[in-house]
């Protein structure tokens, strides 16, 4: 499974946890919209933690860095040029 | 942004119910029909919006004609919007309050003063953004506020510098969390210059110290980029202001309902009469809680819906501040939906800077520790620095020690979200009742009862307000 194919699973779950089933884009706004709340961002900060290695506290955290699939993607692959040891 | 203010309606009614009176709204959703998102765009479908707009804020707000004129300004100018919003703060900040001012060049120069200090912050934290202080502009501002506060508290009140130090303490608070807002703009990619920095600095379509709509990172993201989108937030905004206006109607009714015709007293009074050991009987007191619940509700949305409504009809699609706050089905979404915009502030300023850094290996003790610090302690010091007439009467430490009411109501609301957020949750509770009645009716039965220690005022001990506590559930003497 790829990157893409992985964060939309757990965006997907996290939708579906919070019972809101309507489908969504890569591109789809989940933070700023309101369909996710502070703590399903958490969630997030952590998942990308856990599986991709991120760290955030290196980054200057801004909620629409983990916004949509493509926002997050686009995070992944900045982490990776800026670190090249990045999982 | 972070919000669950998506009604998901698929299991919000039971199946039974009709899809029509699923989807009955008392105001329809007049931005999807395609008729009059049509007409929006046009210039004359602007103008009516602007006109059916002031006739509304008519009967909200004194300032009406000034607030729709500069509505009417920014519609017709989207292209400029951004510096539009800029000249339009400044002209509200000096130009329509000149008059109201006892001391308008006074006045007016402590507000040069601090909107110059903000400003110079903001330019030393992009100057230098590697230094100390460009790593932790919003912890540097705050520090220097508390500081400040000292320096006013301990200041000699025989000479006739004393007021202008508080006068100045108190400008500073009223635009420190928009300062802190521009500050945290200054690493994100894409920041606003300083120019646009200053339309945030209490926008022209009002704001409380609370910033109503955070700040210039937020409203790039909201703002609308073409005719279509400027034409669905500006009747997303005709429809709030509506909604504003009809809770006040509401709310104004209510109000004479409860405390006229079923003579309900006041929270106030009979917390009075439980301090002055007259109580009036157990049930009257939870019926006076009950009320004062629902009418601090309703204030909060009359005046949230209605500057939203400004910030959107301005062309920025703001998210309400609240949206269904007794359709919570835990006390984490409960906070979320009620004030979201102080929610928000302390997620901003002392949620992530806490979550992002520490115990990054244990999640349950960083989401604690990170809550504790934005519902705890950062809910603490926005109240107690809010309120500077305590300090200045009180003095610094008696005005603390009278706060404690409130530091307890802050712990026991961040040891309750944390549970909330991190406790594991059995299957789902099916059915209406089940799964959504009964967890609102909890949540709103523990907001309802925390509200008793929800006190910024320093009279009362915390004894007292146990003992109303007790005295709901008639275990007082």
């Amino acid at each position: 499974m790829d990157h893409r194919e992985e964060i939309r699973k757990f965006l997907n779950e996290l939708l579906l946890q919070k019972g809101d089933k309507q489908p969504f884009a890569d591109d789809t706004s989940l933070l700023l919209d309101g369909r996710l709340a502070s703590v399903d961002a958490v969630d997030i900060v952590v998942f990308l933690e856990e599986k991709f290695g991120m760290d955030f506290a290196e980054l200057d955290f801004d909620p629409t860095l983990i916004d949509s699939v493509d926002a997050i993607d686009a995070l992944l692959q900045a982490a990776k040029k800026i670190t090249p040891s990045f999982s | 942004m972070l919000s669950t203010q998506v009604a998901t309606t698929s299991d919000a009614f039971p199946s039974r119910i009709p899809s029509w009176l699923k989807n009955f709204r008392i105001i329809p959703r007049i931005e999807t029909y395609p008729v009059i998102n049509k007409l929006a765009k046009t210039a004359v479908g602007k103008a009516l919006i602007l006109a059916l707009f002031a006739l509304g804020l008519r009967f909200a707000m004194t300032e009406w004609l000034p607030l729709s004129l500069g509505l009417a300004v920014i519609t017709f100018l989207p292209v400029r919007r951004r510096i539009l919003l800029t000249i339009l703060t400044l002209v509200f900040t000096f130009a329509v309050p000149w008059v109201k001012w006892p001391h308008p060049l006074y006045t007016a120069a402590l507000l040069v003063f601090v909107i110059a200090i903000g400003g110079m912050l903001f330019l030393l934290v992009m100057a230098l953004p590697r230094s100390w202080i460009g790593r932790h502009p919003v912890f540097i501002l705050l520090s220097g506020y508390s500081l400040l506060i000292v320096f006013a508290a301990y200041f000699p009140n025989d000479t006739h510098w004393y007021l202008t130090v508080w006068d100045f303490t108190a400008t500073l608070g009223a635009y420190l969390w928009f300062i802190a807002y521009s500050l945290l703009d200054c690493r994100a990619t894409g920041r606003d210059n300083l120019t646009l920095q200053l339309g945030t600095y209490r926008p022209f379509w009002g704001s409380p110290t609370t910033p109503f709509v955070k700040g210039s990172g937020y409203l790039r993201r909201i703002e609308a980029q073409d005719p279509g989108q400027l034409a669905v937030t500006q009747l997303k905004g005709l429809k709030l202001l509506a909604w504003s206006l009809l809770i006040m109607l509401f709310a104004k009714y209510y109000s004479q309902c409860v405390h006229g015709f079923l003579a309900i007293p006041t929270f106030t009074d009979a917390f009075f009469h439980s301090v002055s050991r007259a109580p009036y009987p157990w049930y009257t007191c939870w019926a006076s809680l009950i009320t004062e619940f629902l009418d601090s509700m309703l204030a909060v949305s009359v005046i949230g819906h209605r500057i939203v409504a400004c910030c959107r009809m301005a062309g920025f699609n703001a998210l309400r501040n609240t949206y269904r706050p007794l359709s919570s089905r835990t006390i984490a979404e409960f906070w979320n939906r009620y004030y979201f915009y102080f929610k928000e502030l302390l997620v901003d300023f002392f949620f992530y800077p806490v979550f992002l850094k520490y115990f990054k290996t244990r999640k349950k003790l960083r989401i604690v520790v990170a809550t504790f610090a934005a519902a705890g302690f950062g809910n603490a010091f926005y109240h107690y620095v809010f309120y500077l007439d305590y300090i200045s009467q009180l003095g610094l430490w008696r005005s603390l020690a009278a706060f404690h009411v409130y530091i307890f109501y802050c712990t026991v609301l961040a040891t309750a979200i944390c549970i909330s957020q991190t406790r594991k949750r059995g299957p789902k509770a099916s059915g209406f009742f089940r799964g959504r009645v009964v967890p609102a009716f909890c949540v709103a039965l523990f907001y309802c009862l925390l509200n008793i220690f929800n006190y910024t005022e320093r009279t009362y001990p915390i004894t007292e307000h146990f003992r109303f506590l007790a005295h709901l559930f008639n275990l007082t003497t």
